[in-house]
């Protein structure tokens, strides 16, 4: 396998080189574009917030306590995205990991969705079949499930805020139930089917679902919720680190 | 004492302010966020089939179109409108976004769900967002490119090879323990181990599986639920939500 990440190179559908064109400048100038969006976005609100909160009553340093309350505990959870963007940086690239991981998106639905759109094409995420093209792909249907979410949202927020109650009360227990266990069953089905490719695949991901659950039993024992915001990165790179070994020997 | 008339203007005027232009940026955010594939598959030169985009679309509606649906409604509750706007941009929301505001709203001792704790709770969500800005562009836009660049070639190799099963077994058994649901795990576990045996045996099936999967899943998850706990629809109330999802 040919990576040459260092040296940017024209676009070829076949090469495996995806960081070539997964850090084009034409996607870093998208990726800040969606920073700036949300910088706007804050002082637009902050602006509003301000504006309004003498009016109810709240003084101006309520607000900005809450805002600096929100800020601080943001950190610990902020830094712990960062880990497991830092190891998803060589599969879809920096500015492609900011939009859709950092922000956006969360790493476990963009990952399953770029590994079930490299299926539809025949390819894996990562492997030799993970060409420059599949990574064109996954990119298209991980930003345009991602839409899909924002466009839910544009269009309900309008009419839940109406009150709309046939739709704030659709079948609690369908709601309790169905999506909870789709999204279980969509990170399962795409974890089990990676074990018959080799045993090195059982080692990854046995060791990070292992790693996960004593993190879990741990963080529940001592009532550390901060080692469940971690868990995900430090088994991600806990499990990366058994699975290099596990490749050396 | 404060007039109620005027605070109903104010906040008026807060709701006008906060949707149209949460909707603006939000739109905004969306063109930006397509931009890039659309550069990808349209101008840069890459053999990406239109068909195709559609089927690996199809594929992922399949799977995840219901949680597309149900986590904006899920989350409209907790959030109030003028923060949906930021939080399906910002993301993160379960894990980082809901505590920020929980924790403010704590510091100034005011309720969730009333005009204050709104207020208190949008402060919050841009303190987290600014937060978050400026740690992803240092970390990972400065330095993670620089850390990518200097990383031996073998371990990225193993990186690109085996990311898919790393992140999907931590993932599992986040959501899994996030959900609190044992019972449609077990049904989970069972079905997606049927369904690759299947796609192993018959290879052509490998393209439906993940959908199968989850289909076969939900469904069996919602005929075989607890009934005591999730009987009839009218008795569950909406109080008790789970974590949350890991979006």
């Amino acid at each position: 396998m040919n990576i040459s990440y260092q040296l940017p190179m024209a676009a070829d559908s076949n090469s495996t080189d995806i960081l070539a064109i997964a850090n084009s400048p034409f996607l870093w100038v998208c990726a800040i574009g969606v920073f700036l969006v949300i910088v706007v976005q804050s002082v637009i609100y902050m602006k509003a917030a301000s504006k309004a909160a003498p009016h109810i009553g709240m003084t101006p340093q309520e607000l900005k306590t809450s805002f600096r309350a929100g800020a601080i505990s943001a950190i610990g959870p902020s830094l712990a995205v960062v880990m497991v963007a830092v190891a998803l940086l060589t599969i879809f690239g920096t500015p492609a990991v900011l939009v859709r991981i950092g922000l956006i998106g969360s790493v476990s639905y963009e990952t399953a969705a770029a590994a079930i759109a490299a299926k539809t094409a025949g390819a894996e995420l990562g492997g030799p079949t993970y060409t420059q093209a599949v990574f064109g792909l996954a990119l298209a249907a991980m930003s345009l499930g991602g839409a899909m979410w924002m466009i839910a949202t544009l269009v309900l927020t309008p009419l839940l805020k109406k009150g709309d109650s046939a739709l704030r009360k659709v079948n609690p227990a369908i709601m309790m139930v169905v999506p909870g266990a789709a999204m279980v069953a969509a990170f399962m089905v795409l974890g089990i089917g990676e074990l018959p490719k080799s045993w090195i695949h059982v080692v990854a991901f046995l060791s990070s679902a292992g790693i996960m659950a004593i993190l879990m039993v741990i963080a529940n024992k001592v009532k550390r919720p901060w080692i469940k915001e971690w868990a995900l990165g430090i088994a991600i790179i806990l499990s990366l680190a058994i699975t290099y070994f596990a490749t050396r020997l | 004492m404060i007039q109620a008339t005027e605070m109903h203007q104010a906040l008026g005027a807060f709701d006008k302010t906060t949707s149209r232009w949460g909707r603006i940026t939000m739109i905004i955010g969306l063109i930006f966020s397509l931009s890039a594939p659309a550069y990808l598959v349209f101008f840069a030169g890459l053999d990406i089939e239109i068909a195709g985009i559609f089927a690996a679309f199809g594929a992922l509606a399949a799977v995840f179109g219901v949680i597309w649906i149900v986590e904006p409604l899920t989350y409209f509750p907790i959030l109030g409108a003028s923060s949906m706007y930021q939080a399906f941009m910002i993301g993160n929301i379960s894990n980082k976004l809901l505590p920020a505001a929980m924790i403010a709203q704590a510091t100034i001792g005011v309720k969730p769900g009333t005009r204050k704790g709104e207020l208190s709770s949008v402060a919050a969500i841009c303190g987290a967002a600014t937060v978050h800005l400026i740690s992803l562009f240092i970390f990972v836009g400065l330095l993670g490119t620089w850390l990518v660049s200097v990383i031996p070639a073998d371990i990225i190799q193993t990186v690109q090879l085996y990311i898919l099963p790393t992140v999907m077994g931590a993932v599992v058994v986040q959501a899994i323990v996030s959900q609190k649901a044992p019972r449609a795990a077990i049904i989970a576990l069972a079905v997606s181990i049927i369904v690759v045996l299947i796609a192993k045996l018959y290879t052509p099936f490998g393209l439906f599986s993940t959908a199968v999967a989850v289909i076969a899943t939900a469904t069996l998850a919602w005929f075989l639920r607890d009934k005591k706990t999730l009987g009839t629809p009218e008795d569950t109330t909406n109080e008790e939500l789970p974590e949350g999802p890991v979006y």
